[in-house]
């Protein structure tokens, strides 16, 4: 023990953070704010959830900023483009030729505004001739039958000339009154897509309500009572799972009348089964747990256990599972509306329109082109949603 | 195996006896028969097709009859084409689709694996972003619009391809591009993220360190075990490609079975619905069967126990 002396120098004071640092500086995320983080730095999903809620906020309101309802037609104002092709006649009239060699009506900025009725119409000749603010305009398409059947695709099939003098095309503009186009009935595309996307949509809607109640509720029931419950019901799954869901879908669609209610009784009927084969799965794997017998110890019911602390716990794969379902479900009610069975006229679908355009896709293919880029753009979101979503809901499957 | 083979179909029998009897069931709950829609027949002229087509016997007696049918695989006369039996129409329409059909899966095995193993070798490579890029549209692309969208461009703008038929080899480029294109993207995702999975395993990287040649690595040690989840896709497949063929055929105007099986929906022509729904999931079933006892020869972790 000896006085020596230490020098006040060699200490120096602690930092105090240090003592901080076991201490919890951020509040601890639960599972859900902690899967919405993760979810959150996934572009990709994001991009698909601002999609799918532009399209639900688009078929919601979309249609009431629409002049049009989806039925409203005009017979003579049919198959007009989105994207128009007009000429000048006189200074304040401006016309645009439609597929059959008819003249409508449109204004500089491009809105559609009425067919006009020829003087003459000689169909043996192949000539109309209309006059429009005095002027004598002339359309010719008696080559039109020869250059459709030419190997050139760029050969004149028309010529219109105003007073004897050819007419040029002055512009190309949008078209005002119809954005995407009208079909052959001369209804509007654009209302017409976006009662579509309200149907697509409540499609979604119901198939995510029967997935999670009947398959969830289902799974769940088999699971959790397990032995020879569990063998019967999943046997029941089995069978109704081994042939393709469609068949069913089709077969009931072919009993009840064609329509929307039908659509979704038939998928509600048996969309639900692989949910219920992926709760059990969950379900199995969980209720061994400790806290399950802690419930029990406390005197839970059997359904509140199931309810209250098994299928939340199994909420993670069940969210995965229905946002893959739901591009399912849509494909199924194109499907349905393109084979005929889906919702009846003049109610409209993406699939219904889809098919609609078939039959004159050679000439107006716009009309396939928009519900087909919706469904698409719609089911690539859900997509997207669905890969982000099972990434932050549970890591293990990240890939 | 023989007791799991045993197993399996018994619990196939089981499997198709609910769908005949489902379908049956279905189709005789519909208000009205067969022939009391279109234009009114005369009561006598009624009667008679009834009493041709055993309508008149009771429910049970024409269930049993149409079982033992259907074990001795007669499904019965057509109701609306004269003179033609469900058999008749399976006979004529199955070669053609499983020609198509065997032909988009072949496609699919050909094409989608590689391609999803060159994707997952040169990961971030310029290759793999396009193989990325165009497999997430392809699963998001209805095939009736990619069999419409082939018609437009290369039948009506180009004029290279027949638009309908099934005459050459030409003819099944359209279809079978647009039959497989769903599982083709779907199969070469699921190629590329096993691959990416397997190539960061412990003992790709054991392999490497003895030296093993890059594609003994790929070949032998990692695809094997990449290919497992392909294979589990393979059931799904094709009820794809089954369900698939429906909305091809007609589009195509090819004369197989999705196509009657759509025309009869159209018609209502029950007893064809019924012998095609009930093909289809024997079909189903057995195909089912066979990708898992391929899964089982694979993958020697599975035991064909349960």
């Amino acid at each position: 023990m000896s006085d020596k002396k230490i020098d006040q120098n060699s200490f120096e004071p602690v930092d105090m953070s240090l003592h901080e640092a076991e201490a919890i500086s951020r509040r601890s995320l639960t599972y859900w704010q902690d899967a919405w983080r993760r979810l959150k730095k996934n572009h990709l999903s994001m991009l698909g959830l601002v999609a799918i809620i532009l399209m639900t906020l688009l078929a919601l309101i979309g249609p009431l900023f629409s002049s049009f309802s989806y039925s409203d037609q005009s017979l003579e104002l049919g198959n007009i483009p989105p994207r128009l092709e007009i000429y000048q006649v006189g200074p304040d009239h401006y016309v645009y030729m439609n597929k059959e060699y008819k003249l409508i009506e449109v204004t500089r900025e491009g809105e559609v505004l009425s067919r006009h009725i020829p003087l003459e119409d000689n169909i043996f000749e192949k000539f109309r001739i209309y006059e429009i603010g005095g002027k004598n305009v002339k359309v010719d398409y008696s080559f039109a039958a020869a250059a459709s059947k030419s190997s050139d695709a760029e050969a004149v099939k028309f010529a219109i000339s105003i007073d004897g003098e050819p007419l040029e095309i002055l512009d190309e503009v949008r078209n005002q009154t119809y954005r995407f186009g009208s079909d052959n009935l001369g209804r509007d595309l654009f209302t017409r897509v976006l009662y579509g996307a309200r149907i697509s949509l409540l499609i979604a809607l119901v198939a995510t309500l029967v997935n999670f109640f009947i398959g969830v509720l289902y799974g769940g029931i088999a699971g959790f009572a397990g032995g020879r419950v569990d063998n019967l019901m999943m046997r029941v799954v089995d069978v109704i799972a081994t042939v393709p869901l469609l068949l069913y879908v089709i077969l009931l669609m072919v009993i009840f009348e064609p329509g929307l209610k039908t659509i979704m009784i038939a998928i509600g009927t048996v969309y639900w089964v692989n949910m219920a084969r992926i709760v059990r799965g969950q379900i199995l794997a969980i209720k061994e747990q400790e806290f399950v017998l802690a419930a029990r110890t406390l005197g839970a019911s059997s359904s509140r256990i199931l309810i209250r602390h098994l299928i939340p716990n199994a909420m993670g794969p069940i969210i995965v599972a229905l946002a893959m379902m739901i591009p399912s479900a849509i494909f199924t009610e194109a499907f349905l509306s393109f084979i005929g069975l889906g919702v009846s006229a003049p109610m409209a679908s993406w699939g219904t329109l889809a098919n609609d355009a078939v039959s004159g896709l050679r000439t107006h293919p716009y009309q396939l082109f928009y519900p087909a880029l919706f469904i698409s753009v719609t089911v690539l979101a859900f997509n997207f949603l669905g890969d982000g979503l099972r990434d932050a809901l549970d890591p293990r499957l990240r890939k | 195996m023989a007791s799991y083979l045993l197993k399996r179909i018994l619990a196939m029998v089981i499997t198709l006896w609910f769908v005949i009897t489902i379908t049956f069931f279905l189709m005789h709950a519909i208000p009205g028969g067969p022939f009391s829609s279109e234009k009114q027949l005369p009561d006598e002229v009624l009667e008679a097709l009834n009493e041709k087509y055993h309508l008149n016997d009771p429910l049970y007696k024409q269930y049993f009859d149409y079982l033992g049918g259907v074990m001795t695989f007669d499904f019965g006369p057509s109701f609306k084409r004269v003179g033609i039996s469900v058999n008749d129409l399976i006979y004529s329409g199955f070669p053609v689709s499983a020609k198509v059909g065997g032909m988009s899966i072949l496609v699919i095995i050909l094409m989608g694996i590689p391609i999803g193993i060159i994707s997952a070798l040169k990961q971030n490579s310029p290759t793999d972003y396009f193989v990325t890029i165009m497999a997430t549209i392809g699963v998001a692309v209805p095939n009736f619009v990619i069999a419409t969208v082939i018609i437009y461009i290369f039948s009506s703008r180009l004029g290279i391809l027949p638009s309908h038929g099934l005459t050459s080899w030409v003819h099944y480029l359209g279809p079978v591009v647009s039959l497989s294109g769903f599982s083709l993207a779907f199969v070469a995702r699921l190629t590329r993220s096993s691959m990416l999975e397997v190539m960061q395993q412990d003992y790709i990287r054991t392999a490497r360190a003895k030296g093993l040649d890059e594609g003994v690595v790929i070949f032998k040690h990692a695809l094997k075990n990449a290919l497992i989840p392909v294979v589990t896709y393979m059931g799904p497949m094709i009820a794809a490609i089954l369900t698939g063929s429906f909305v091809i055929e007609r589009i195509f105007a090819i004369p197989g079975m999705g196509k009657y099986f759509v025309e009869s929906v159209g018609n209502r022509d029950y007893t064809v619905i019924m012998g095609i729904t009930i093909f289809y999931a024997l079909f189903a079933i057995v195909m089912i069967l066979i990708v898992d006892i391929i899964y089982g020869l694979i993958d020697p972790r599975i035991k064909f126990s349960d």
